[in-house]
């Protein structure tokens, strides 16, 4: 697992050149090429009553974006990295998907996506709609958060949720691919209080040494790739356990896998990945299963 | 037979008004929409010359044109670039790759900045193309 190619998904509204260039520090890992799209929303240039499909609209907007790309090209370009470029008229959803699949990225890059209330309600969030149906790893890039912009590299210091199952081992495989970019990574592993609630203190005592020891083994396979690696074990609600340590912890980007599930089950009974990408403030990178 | 003339370009509007030129003066043009389907074409057709946009999906003209002038086979047929990214950008980025190992290029045949005269284009091919 390679992240030589990225897909950079940009509204002009979240991401600019700024959070684009925080993400250099993947150079090391290999990233040598980067791919601009901009979708503009069909309801912005729609059919209206008396003037038609707005065709000069979308001229002037595909001229804007054409500018921008074109500026923040050059400053790559003169890097030495190579640049696409992509300006689609149509859902953000679709796009980044096809856009996605015809460039090969290994990683897509977007800021979060809202919808309006009753949308949300019934097809979900943009966010959690591109989680559901994408193959690549996302990163759920929030630059600017309310406590002011990220650090230089968010990859610098990450904190893993790991709940042992197949999408854990793809997000370790991940992050021992960003070698060179990762200083440290903080692992963690959540019990949750229902599971332990009617164990005796022993059995409770031996749950928690053979997380711990899965914890330690992890922390090993880290450690030898020359990445600082520090265990943790949290007990309670999952997405509220790892946004608590990421704080305490002071991480800069939060990795989870995602499981995949079916569309109903996942909307309704939620899911720690999904419930992240929609909440946190820090940047979210979600490593799908079958990747 | 005409001289044949390649424009890689992935703007359609674009692509349409130099191809519009490139037949005005009397050559066949071959038209490529990004960087991959332009070095396909050039194995097919083996144009006399290549008109290069920069920012492109797939594969941009930077690397596509870096790509030409280190093929021996390749590094003979004239480019003319026409961007609307800087000269100075297209430089400097060639230099970038020598950096990482490459060998130096030589500089195309000519630069055109976007938006282009036609006049000015078909000045430049008669040049080029004789």
């Amino acid at each position: 697992m390679k992240i030589t190619k990225i897909l950079f998904v940009s509204e002009f509204e979240e991401l600019w050149l700024d959070a684009l260039q925080s993400l250099m520090g993947l150079r090391k890992a290999g990233l040598n090429h980067v791919v601009f799209l901009h979708v503009i929303h069909r309801d912005k240039v729609a059919m209206r009553r008396g003037t038609g499909y707005l065709k000069q609209e979308e001229r002037k907007l595909r001229e804007i974006a054409d500018i921008r790309f074109i500026d923040w090209a050059e400053t790559l370009f003169e890097e030495g990295m190579e640049v696409g470029a992509h300006i689609a008229v149509g859902n953000t959803v679709p796009k980044v998907l096809s856009v996605a699949e015809d460039e090969g990225v290994d990683l897509i890059v977007t800021a979060r996506r809202k919808r309006s209330k009753l949308e949300e309600l019934y097809s979900g969030s943009e966010t959690s709609e591109l989680l559901r149906r994408t193959v690549r790893p996302v990163l759920i890039y929030n630059y600017i958060s309310q406590s002011g912009k990220v650090g230089e590299n968010p990859f610098e210091r990450l904190l893993l949720g790991l709940d042992w199952s197949e999408s854990s081992e793809k997000v370790l495989d991940f992050v021992l691919a960003l070698k060179g970019t990762v200083k440290r990574v903080d692992l963690m592993h959540v019990l949750s209080e229902k599971a332990i609630g009617k164990l005796s203190k022993l059995e409770v005592q031996k749950v928690e040494r053979e997380h711990k020891r899965r914890l330690d083994e992890v922390c090993d396979v880290l450690t030898k790739e020359r990445i600082d690696a520090r265990p943790h074990l949290y007990i309670g609600n999952t997405e509220e356990q790892i946004e608590k340590g990421a704080s305490e912890h002071r991480v800069t980007m939060i990795v989870v896998g995602m499981k995949s599930k079916g569309i109903w089950k996942e909307r309704w009974s939620g899911s720690v990945s999904y419930a992240l990408a929609e909440r946190s403030d820090l940047p979210i990178l979600v490593i799908p299963a079958g990747v | 037979m005409a001289k044949k003339v390649l424009n890689v370009e992935d703007d359609i509007d674009t692509r349409t008004f130099v191809s519009a030129v490139i037949e005005r003066n009397g050559y066949t043009p071959i038209l490529a929409k990004d960087g991959e389907e332009g070095m396909k074409k050039i194995a097919e057709e083996k144009p006399d010359l290549i008109i290069l946009d920069i920012l492109m999906p797939k594969q941009s003209g930077i690397k596509m044109y870096h790509e030409l002038k280190l093929d021996p086979s390749l590094k003979d047929i004239p480019v003319i670039m026409l961007s609307a990214v800087s000269k100075r950008t297209f430089l400097r980025s060639q230099e970038a790759l020598t950096e990482f190992g490459d060998e130096t290029v030589p500089e195309p045949q000519a630069y055109l900045e976007k938006p282009v005269e036609p006049e000015d284009l078909a000045e430049i091919l008669k040049k080029v193309l004789g």
